[in-house]
């Protein structure tokens, strides 16, 4: 890993005054299944792209990058999805939905770069995407008085979700069908400056 | 056994099978221009859940009387007359959003014609005015069969069991394939009105076929075989001629008339397989992903699944005994 440059530390700057600016908070998009509370939740990471896609996209990298890491983030993220869902349930405060954005970019473009992080690293950014995707779940779950069900219910489909994707990509052994999976990053990505430009509109 | 005994009293008494029944409103328009009502309320635990019918402003209800169906199942008629008519008319089933069960909506026409409407709490509501389609009443019964087998945790725990007791492919095939059929075979029997078992003593036995999967199960564990083992197909044909019975209770409590029975049967029977398939495939997708990324669990992650199945069966039968016996 190289030290971030006095350059990027300033875009880093700029890039969280921008976020901080934007009058858009976290929206809720929770469906109500009629099934309860739990089925909700589970329900919830499909029909919200602002958590499926990052977690999609961590689930790729760590797929790239092996069974090992795989391993690491596959039990941090859900851990810390409910850890932060939990202060989200208790403490909810609304948070600019363009902080979303900032997984799509960071972790699309990592698995776009095909970045060999070590199994640190990536334990670190798995917490970081659990921490600020749970909390935000478990804001929505206070709104919609779901409650740690709820909040479970998501976290179970974040485990289930990841540990198919990235049993996928680790199986992958031909050299194209791993290229297909930076290009899918890269698509996380696109997506990412498509929403940053329709909150901005 | 003691141990799964034990476990269940542990347990929570919020952890239930289903045995959540939906409601049914039937509105049958008269000669005069007014409606005769039949309402049946959704049930829980044969307990009447709270949904009130909310007509337009300006119809009026008169002649309400109770009635008791040989079956135990409460029903209300009455008379509705809207002097306006119900064309383009909201009803809205008040308490349905809190719930976790449909309600199914059937509105009768002089002319012969009829409109059918499955009201989810998501929505608790219909506006009056057009037959929906055939096509949206195949997708009405498809979600009604998906959402009883998701809800049916009785019913997947019992698959859940099968799928821990089998070793390979062919087995499994066979084994899902029988349950299926026998399963086809009562819901079909029991929505025609061949036969009918009555509600505890089945929901009685549908615990204890899931218990009856606990000590299979740990026979597997210690490397033993047993006639279940070596044919789960039989006893999976066996007990899903029961679980069928289980799931016609989704069709048969809504009180269809008989013209709309050939449908429902059929694409509620279609979303109760689409549901099971979509378990089995996510079961052994996992296992398959487990094994690919050589995740090894602790002995008693390994464990949960059949101490589940034990346990919860457990906890149901004794739970439903009680309730058979007159204790609970």
């Amino acid at each position: 890993m190289r030290r971030p440059s006095s350059r990027g530390s300033a875009a880093v700057a700029i890039a969280a005054a921008w976020l901080l600016a934007m009058p858009e908070a976290a929206h809720a998009h929770l469906v109500t299944t009629g099934l309860g509370p739990l089925f909700d939740g589970i329900m919830h990471l499909a029909v919200t792209p602002e958590d499926l896609l990052p977690v999609a996209a961590i689930s790729m990298l760590v797929g790239l990058r092996g069974k090992e890491h795989a391993r690491a983030a596959l039990l941090t993220v859900p851990v810390a999805w409910v850890l932060a869902g939990w202060v989200g349930l208790g403490r909810p405060v609304e948070i600019p939905l363009a902080t979303t954005f900032v997984s799509f970019l960071a972790f699309g473009g990592l698995v776009a770069a095909d970045v060999r992080l070590s199994r640190a690293w990536i334990v670190v950014l798995a917490a970081a995407l659990g921490a600020l995707h749970g909390y935000l779940n478990g804001y929505e779950m206070a709104v919609a008085g779901l409650g740690m069900t709820g909040l479970i219910g998501s976290a179970a489909s974040v485990f289930v979700l990841m540990t198919l994707a990235s049993a996928l990509v680790v199986s992958l052994e031909v050299g194209w069908t791993r290229i297909a999976v930076r290009v899918a990053g890269s698509w996380v990505v696109a997506v990412g400056l498509l929403m940053i430009g329709w909150s901005l509109r | 056994m003691a141990a799964y005994a034990a476990l269940a009293i542990a347990l929570p008494k919020g952890v239930a099978g289903h045995d959540v029944r939906p409601g049914y409103l039937e509105l049958r328009e008269q000669a005069d221009g007014t409606f005769a009502v039949v309402w049946k309320q959704p049930t829980k635990s044969e307990v009447p859940l709270e949904v009130d019918l909310v007509f337009p402003a300006g119809c009026r209800v008169s002649g309400v009387r109770q009635e008791t169906a040989a079956d135990g199942q409460v029903r209300f008629h009455a008379r509705l007359t809207c002097p306006e008519g119900l064309t383009d008319q909201t009803i809205r089933l008040a308490g349905l959003e809190g719930l976790q069960t449909d309600v199914l909506v059937e509105i009768h026409y002089t002319n012969d014609t009829k409109e059918t409407h499955l009201v989810r709490p998501a929505s608790p509501s219909l506006v009056v005015g057009g037959a929906p389609s055939v096509i949206d009443r195949v997708f009405a019964y498809l979600g009604l069969g998906m959402a009883h087998i998701a809800l049916g945790v009785d019913h997947l725990l019992f698959v859940l069991g099968l799928l821990l007791i089998v070793r390979d492919r062919r087995t499994l095939i066979k084994t899902i394939t029988s349950f299926t059929v026998a399963h086809s075979i009562t819901l079909g029997i029991a929505t025609l009105g061949f036969a009918s078992a009555p509600t505890v003593p089945l929901n009685a036995v549908i615990a204890l076929s899931i218990l009856f999967l606990g000590p299979e199960i740990v026979r597997v564990w210690r490397g033993q075989t047993s006639f279940t083992i070596r044919h789960p197909w039989v006893v999976a044909f066996a007990f899903g001629l029961l679980h069928g019975f289980g799931f016609a209770s989704g069709l048969t409590s809504m009180g269809l008339p008989q013209s709309e029975i050939p449908l429902a049967l059929l694409f509620f029977n279609v979303g109760v397989e689409i549901g099971q398939i979509v378990f089995v495939l996510l079961v052994l997708a996992l296992v398959r992903s487990f094994r690919t990324l050589e995740i090894r669990w602790p002995r008693w992650v390994q464990a949960a699944p059949g101490y589940a199945v034990g346990s919860l069966g457990a906890m149901w039968t004794i739970d439903r005994v009680l309730v058979l016996m007159g204790l609970a």
